[in-house]
């Protein structure tokens, strides 16, 4: 179909059909501020953040939900915008913690620094997991609130430490709906929905019940669209930013699962699915999301092969080590011989494996763990 | 369209026989009875009606039809029962209960007697004699049935009675044109969306029509989810087939296969009754495939909702269909193109498609023709709330809110005034009266900041709080927002906090601001219809009702005496001076009368007085009243203040001399309150008075056998005793020459003593006087000669004390003319009793042209008046009946229809219409620094204690204008510890005592007071009657 014109704050736009007025925003190089919007998901529309004006539309469209149409002229930051925005972003404050929010001294200030204005510690920002990669404060900071006029309520939840993977922190929620959307539209799981109505609406699992009685797979999804601290890695909880990421194939199964890990000191702090890709489009499973730093820093893992002389377990190497085994395989006869592949191979490897016994030894004594 | 024949004629079949059916019932030789059998009538105990005339039928072996019918809309009429004899018109009965069923059947269909008495009116030809028609009614005159047509009449659960009515007629008509024609036609009729936001239904549809795709929806909207509506649950109940044929109309239109109704499940009657006609429906050939032998092909389901609000908003109707949370989503996509599981979809509510159905039976210009230019057809709307008859009316647009509410809805219970109607329910607006006369349509109410709604209507009286009104609603959206954007989930909920700390008076100023911005914030940028309209009853209570915010946040005051945190009791709240009235109650019934007299004397240096002639509007608010009568805080105050101890002495306290000098010009109750706490706050305070006797209207307005001389004697004297010194026969004409005597400040409390002319010839014919003057001229002891008969023209308290003033003086026939009626008389209810039982007779609706004066006689000629519309004082304008005069002789005509004040320009402050000083209605000070005003001058002829209040709030003022801390707070009772809160036992009604009163034939010849007080065991027995409002129940 053929492109669809329109213009954004003065500049032309060349959008594709089917994409929304947000889509063609971010191709023509304008910023408009989100936070219930994912790119992964369908359109939304409940932070009203990304509110424009469009010429010949009625009241203040949503970016993220509005479909481009030919001839469109949208403005993104009109004097009213802001004023709506500002009012807007100020009720979403209410409801989070914000003291640092509106503080100048923010970036200055650490984590175990003494606050110069007596914030309590569950409602500083530099004590958040989640500050400085915080989607709020790329926010707040953007549009800039100096104020919030309206008295900011605690919710006064109990943090939910349940899991060893994750924790969820409802004081932190914004009700933007990425965790209950991305559980439920993605992962076709539906462990979490909102629940209550009014100012009372929140995530949560049925009945309030606990995760593990869920149909929850600890896959992370949540935790990776949450835009705030609400919901945080509790492995990597106090590591901060981190300072590179890595694309790297998760190793577990031959999926091949690409993951982003974000290495600190070293160190793989995390792994977090990656999205620009055609084999997981930013999903993984519990084992990719959670297992990865564990299992590599593990003093216990093994990083030769090992050889029994003994009666004991030796290091060596792969020569030695391979030159046993086809040593060995020759003293057999070829119907003694199984072969157990690895779920943790690759398709290629596995397909390596089969031809080999089938082609070497003759017959079909194969198999693989992830039958098991 | 092609018409399959064998199809057709089967349906034409089932038109005839139920035709035939439908003719023998009308032409039955055995009586017939027709119960309301909505959810209406079966609250208010239709079953056990309809039990006890099955059982009086069977035991008298009659034969008779008893039918179950639906809502004719008098809601409050029910249980409604309507008896047809043969040969006879039906009769309509209300407030049937078992027991008058019975009597009917006994008297009615044995002996031949309809009972005028009980009966509302008779339908159809014929009439009876005594029983009016029930067309012709007033709450039923302005009502057209339109999408109503059938309720009442038909068995809901007959769909042959629906078809012998026309049924299934439109239908048929709509499949002769093409699918264009018909959405043409509906066009034509200019139908809009009856579900609230109005838009045209036939252009709803052509979107729909054209939308691509094969799978379409048709939804119809059952969700009628706003507190106080129940338009569309009558309507299902009562005519299930009107709906389902509009949507089989609409189906053909837009070429749809599958039909919804989403109907909210705590509506199971019409759940119960839809179901019977949906299968009725395919008994008939009327859904599923090859309808009435065309290729249209239409089902229907039922989708029980589960209750939430918001799932009346289309996109989260749709939702919920799918089985999802009901949150709405944003459009576009609009659901023509993209609804209901993505496909094109149409939905219109109950009303709507209830007018589709009739509008192709009789025609779109039919429909066109009821209404406004823009504003097509009927309304519906629910009326609920503070109004005497509620139910669901039935109304051309374009009617005027006052007419729906006066003439329909027979105007405010109890004959309260009117506040204001919320139309549109939480996402509508609440009316003042000064838009009583805005006709009912899409744009009229718009502009007024409310909306249409999907028809109801609340409407409020002076005891409803505009601000609690504000914050019901808000609580309700806020409980009822689907919680997913966040202007609607966290604003409403910013604005309900401060509205609550506002109706909990502790509301600041800026709280006004922060709502509007709230406001504004939500009314932009909601994602849904819901959010964007919640700000809605806050914008017009802030728009029409801004000072009872105001007067919430500034002065922790509510004048309907509703949010409890800030009215002590009622009474109190209701007293203009905040005397503690249950406090003193307390003490009288304790027999500490002195005690009592000293509460009263915390707030005004008039007990006595009040306890004499105070017109009490503590009493119209006492919460006893609601239950059986008011307390008589009045006599209670009488009778305290003639038992005093003048205990209160020993608490009286004056403060040292300050040096300086206030002028009081009038010696009435303002000037003498305003003087006694100036004195008592160490001013020198000088009252001059123009007159040879000092109390202004308390003297020469009151006649004396309501109120003493000893009496104000009495009262005057302690205030002299506080140091006032009040100089008689001392006009003042100019302020400046106060100024220049010295004085430091001046109040103004001149009264209004004038009388208003009537504006007609003769106004000064002999024989024609002032009441004021009158009754001022006999205070001051002149004899007045006032002949044998004598008309008064007025309806205050000033015409009543001047016809019994003029009996007293030897009048042999008084006679009060009064241009409107009883119910809009000003004058205090005991004072017109009074005056009837002294033999004066009171002429409503009647009014003086001219007035001759002929020979020492005075020929009156008079007008009969009628009452016209309502005006924006809430009363029936009154207007002349042309051709009705008429003229009486008389001696005496005595004016009293109003006052004015005779301010001398020598004051040197700005005045307003008849000559009434402007002042500031907090400190009461005048256009001139240093001058303040109070009571009648300022507003217009009023009350003593009103006089008092304005005295008090002057002398606040003006002590801080002096330099002093504006402190007259005084505490000269003990305080008590108050009790702890034991409810008084309540057995029933225990009605007030009534008033002693002197013979009227003693009365007559002399002044004396007629009026005798209670004694102490009567007191006793009323203070105990006393709820004790000012006590919290822990
Ligand atoms: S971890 Fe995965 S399955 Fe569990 S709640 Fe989050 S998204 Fe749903
Ligand atoms: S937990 Fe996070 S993702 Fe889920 S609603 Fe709250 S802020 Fe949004
Ligand atoms: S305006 Fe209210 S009801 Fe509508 S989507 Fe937003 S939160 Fe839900
Ligand atoms: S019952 Fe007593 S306290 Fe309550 S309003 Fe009446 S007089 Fe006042
Ligand atoms: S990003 Fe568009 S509404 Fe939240």
């Amino acid at each position: 179909m053929a492109d669809i014109n329109l213009t954004i704050d003065g500049k032309q736009v060349q959008a594709k059909p089917g994409m929304t007025v947000l889509d063609a925003a971010k191709l023509a190089g304008v910023y408009v501020p989100t936070l219930c919007f994912h790119p992964d998901l369908a359109p939304y529309g409940a932070c009203r953040l990304c509110i424009v004006e469009i010429e010949k539309m009625r009241g203040l469209p949503t970016a993220c939900t509005t479909p481009v149409t030919e001839g469109m002229v949208v403005k993104t930051n009109t004097p009213q915008i802001q004023q709506f925005r500002r009012g807007v972003l100020e009720l979403i404050l209410t409801e989070h913690p914000h003291p640092c929010l509106t503080c100048w001294r923010r970036e200055r200030c650490g984590p175990f620094d003494v606050c110069l204005r007596n914030v309590d510690v569950t409602h500083r920002c530099v004590l958040c997991p989640k500050n400085g990669i915080c989607e709020l404060q790329q926010v707040v900071d953007h549009i800039g609130i100096e104020q919030v006029e309206f008295p900011y309520v605690y919710r006064e939840i109990a943090i939910d430490r349940e899991n060893p993977f994750f924790e969820r922190d409802y004081n932190l929620c914004i009700v933007c709906g990425r965790c209950v959307r991305v559980c439920q539209e993605i992962r076709g799981v539906g462990a979490i929905a909102l629940t209550y109505r009014g100012s009372n609406a929140l995530p949560g699992t049925a009945f309030g019940r606990a995760l593990l009685d869920s149909d929850c797979q600890y896959c992370g999804a949540c935790v990776d669209a949450c835009p705030t601290g609400a919901l945080i890695e509790r492995n990597r909880k106090w590591e901060g930013a981190g300072e590179r990421k890595v694309l790297t194939t998760c190793v577990y199964c031959g999926v091949g699962c690409q993951l982003n890990l974000t290495i600190k000191n070293g160190k793989i702090i995390e792994s977090v699915p990656a999205r620009e890709n055609d084999v997981n489009r930013g999903q993984a499973c519990v084992k990719g999301r959670f297992a990865i730093a564990d299992v590599v820093h593990s003093p216990e893992r093994l990083t030769k092969p090992l050889i029994k002389k003994n009666g004991k377990f030796e290091e060596a190497s792969w020569d030695e080590a391979l030159n046993l085994v086809a040593s060995k395989l020759g003293s057999y006869k070829k119907e003694e011989v199984g072969i157990v592949a690895s779920a943790r191979c690759t398709n290629e490897e596995n397909y390596v494996t089969q031809k080999f016994t089938r082609v070497v030894f003759g017959h079909n004594n194969v198999d693989h763990c992830a039958r098991l | 369209m092609n018409f399959g024949d064998g199809e057709t004629m089967n349906f034409e079949e089932r038109r005839k026989q139920a035709i035939v059916e439908w003719d023998a019932l009308q032409k039955s030789p055995k009586p017939r009875i027709l119960v309301g059998a909505a959810t209406c009538g079966l609250a208010a105990g239709t079953e056990q009606v309809i039990t006890a005339i099955k059982n009086e039928l069977a035991r008298l072996n009659l034969d008779a039809l008893v039918t179950r019918v639906g809502c004719i809309g008098l809601c409050y009429a029910e249980p409604i029962v309507d008896i047809i004899k043969p040969g006879r018109p039906r009769i309509t009965y209300s407030k049937v209960t078992p027991e008058i069923a019975i009597q009917l059947i006994r008297d009615y269909l044995v002996n031949d007697n309809p009972h005028p008495d009980l009966a509302m009116g008779t339908q159809g030809e014929g009439g009876i004699e005594g029983i009016p028609k029930f067309w012709e009614l007033p709450l039923l005159k302005a009502q057209i049935r339109v999408s109503l047509r059938n309720c009442g009449h038909i068995d809901p659960e007959s769909i042959n009675q629906y078809i012998a009515n026309g049924g299934y007629k439109g239908l048929e008509n709509a499949l002769k044109m093409t699918q264009e024609q018909v959405i043409d036609f509906t066009k034509k009729s200019g139908l809009k969306g009856r579900g609230g936001a109005g838009f045209p239904t036939g252009q709803k549809w052509e979107f729909c029509y054209k939308a691509t795709g094969k799978d379409k929806y048709l939804i119809c909207n059952a969700d009628e989810g706003d507190p106080g509506a129940f338009m569309d649950r009558s309507l299902l109940e009562s005519d299930p087939h009107s709906v389902l044929e509009g949507m089989l109309i609409g189906a053909y239109a837009i070429g749809t296969q599958h039909g919804y109704v989403y109907c909210r499940a705590e509506y199971p009657l019409a759940i119960h009754r839809l179901q019977i006609a949906l299968k009725q429906m395919k008994e008939y050939g009327l859904l599923g495939d090859n309808i009435l032998g065309t290729n249209l092909c239409f089902d229907i389901k039922i989708k029980e909702g589960a209750g939430a609000f918001v799932c009346g908003e289309e996109t989260a109707l749709m939702q919920s269909i799918e089985g999802k949370r009901g949150m709405p989503r944003p459009r576009p996509p609009f659901p023509a193109n993209s609804g209901l599981w993505g496909k094109p979809s149409n939905i219109n509510n109950v009303e709507t498609w209830a007018n589709v159905s009739v509008i192709f039976d009789k025609g779109a210009d039919w429909f066109a023709s009821f209404g406004t230019q823009s504003s097509k057809g009927t309304k519906n709307f629910s009326m609920a709330g503070k109004v005497v008859r509620t139910g669901l009316i039935e109304v051309p647009m374009g009617i005027s809110l006052g007419d729906i509410i006066y003439e329909i809805g027979g105007g405010i219970v109890g004959g309260k005034q009117f506040k204001a109607v919320l139309t549109g329910g939480p996402s509508g607006g609440c009316l003042p009266a000064s838009l009583l006369d805005l006709p009912v349509d899409y744009e009229s109410l718009n502009q007024a900041g409310t909306i249409m709604g999907s028809g109801g209507m609340v409407v409020a009286d002076e005891d409803t709080c505009m601000v609690d009104m504000a914050r019901f609603f808000l609580t309700f959206t806020q409980d009822e927002s689907c919680g997913k954007c966040v202007p609607c989930r966290v604003g409403t909920k910013q604005m309900l906090e401060i509205l609550e700390r506002i109706t909990q008076g502790e509301g600041v100023p800026d709280d006004i601001r922060r709502l509007e911005k709230l406001c504004n914030t939500i009314r932009s940028t909601a994602l849904c219809g819901l959010g964007q309209t919640a700000p809605n009853p806050v914008l017009t209570t802030l728009r029409y009702f801004r000072e009872e915010y105001e007067e919430h946040i500034n002065k922790k005051y509510c004048r309907a005496g509703v949010c409890s945190k800030i009215v002590k009791s009622p009474c109190q709240n209701a007293c203009p001076a905040g005397i503690d009235v249950p406090r003193y109650i307390r003490f009288t019934q304790q027999g500490k009368y002195g005690e009592a007299v000293a509460v009263i004397r915390e707030k005004v240096p008039f007990p006595a007085v009040l306890g004499y002639v105070c017109v009490h509007f503590c009493e119209a608010k006492c919460r006893r009243g609601q239950l059986d009568e008011a307390i008589g805080i009045k006599e209670l105050k009488r009778f305290a203040a003639d038992h005093d101890t003048g205990i209160w002495k020993q608490n009286n306290k004056i403060a040292p001399p300050t040096g300086k000098k206030v002028a009081v010009i009038g010696s009435g109750p303002a000037g003498l309150t305003a003087g006694f706490y100036l004195a008592k706050k160490g001013h020198k305070v000088t009252v001059f008075e123009a007159l040879p006797v000092s109390g202004g209207m308390m003297r020469v307005g009151i006649p004396r056998y309501r109120l003493p001389d000893e009496i104000i004697d009495r009262e005057i004297k302690e205030i002299e005793n506080v140091g006032v010194e009040i100089k008689l026969n001392s006009k003042v004409e100019s302020v400046d020459d106060l100024f220049k005597q010295g004085f430091n400040a001046v109040f103004i409390g001149i009264g209004a003593h004038r009388g208003l002319n009537m504006g007609i010839d003769g106004e000064n014919s002999l024989g024609v006087v002032d009441g004021a003057e009158f009754l001022r001229r006999v205070s001051l002891g002149e004899k007045m000669k006032v002949g044998e008969k004598v008309v008064v023209v007025g309806g205050g308290n000033v015409a009543i004390d001047a016809s019994r003033t003029a009996l007293r003086l030897g009048a042999k026939e008084v006679t009060i003319v009064y241009r409107r009626t009883r119910a809009e008389m000003p004058a205090s209810a005991e004072e017109v009793e009074a005056a009837l039982e002294e033999n004066i007779k009171i002429e409503f609706l009647t009014n003086p042209t001219k007035a001759i004066s002929e020979k020492g006689k005075l020929k009156v000629e008079f007008v009969r008046q009628a009452l016209g519309k309502v005006d924006q004082s809430g009363r029936p304008r009154p207007v002349p009946i042309k051709g009705s005069e008429f003229t009486r002789e008389y001696d005496m005509l005595i004016k009293a229809i109003g006052q004015e004040s005779e301010t001398p320009a020598g004051f040197g402050v700005k005045t307003a219409r008849a000559g009434r000083i402007e002042a500031n209605e907090d400190s009461m000070i005048t256009s001139r620094e240093g001058v303040y005003a109070g009571g009648d001058v300022v507003s217009g002829p009023a009350s003593v204690i009103e006089a008092i209040a304005d005295g008090r709030k002057a002398a606040v003022a003006i002590d801080k204008y002096l330099g002093g801390n504006g402190a007259i707070e005084e505490i000269l009772a003990s305080v008590e510890v108050p009790p702890k809160y034991v409810p008084p036992e309540i057995e029933g009604e225990q009605k007030r005592l009534s008033l002693k009163m002197v013979p009227v034939r003693e009365r007559l010849s002399n002044f004396k007071l007629a009026e005798l007080g209670w004694d102490d065991k009567q007191a006793g027995y009323d203070c105990s009657r006393c709820l004790r409002c000012d006590l919290e129940a822990h």
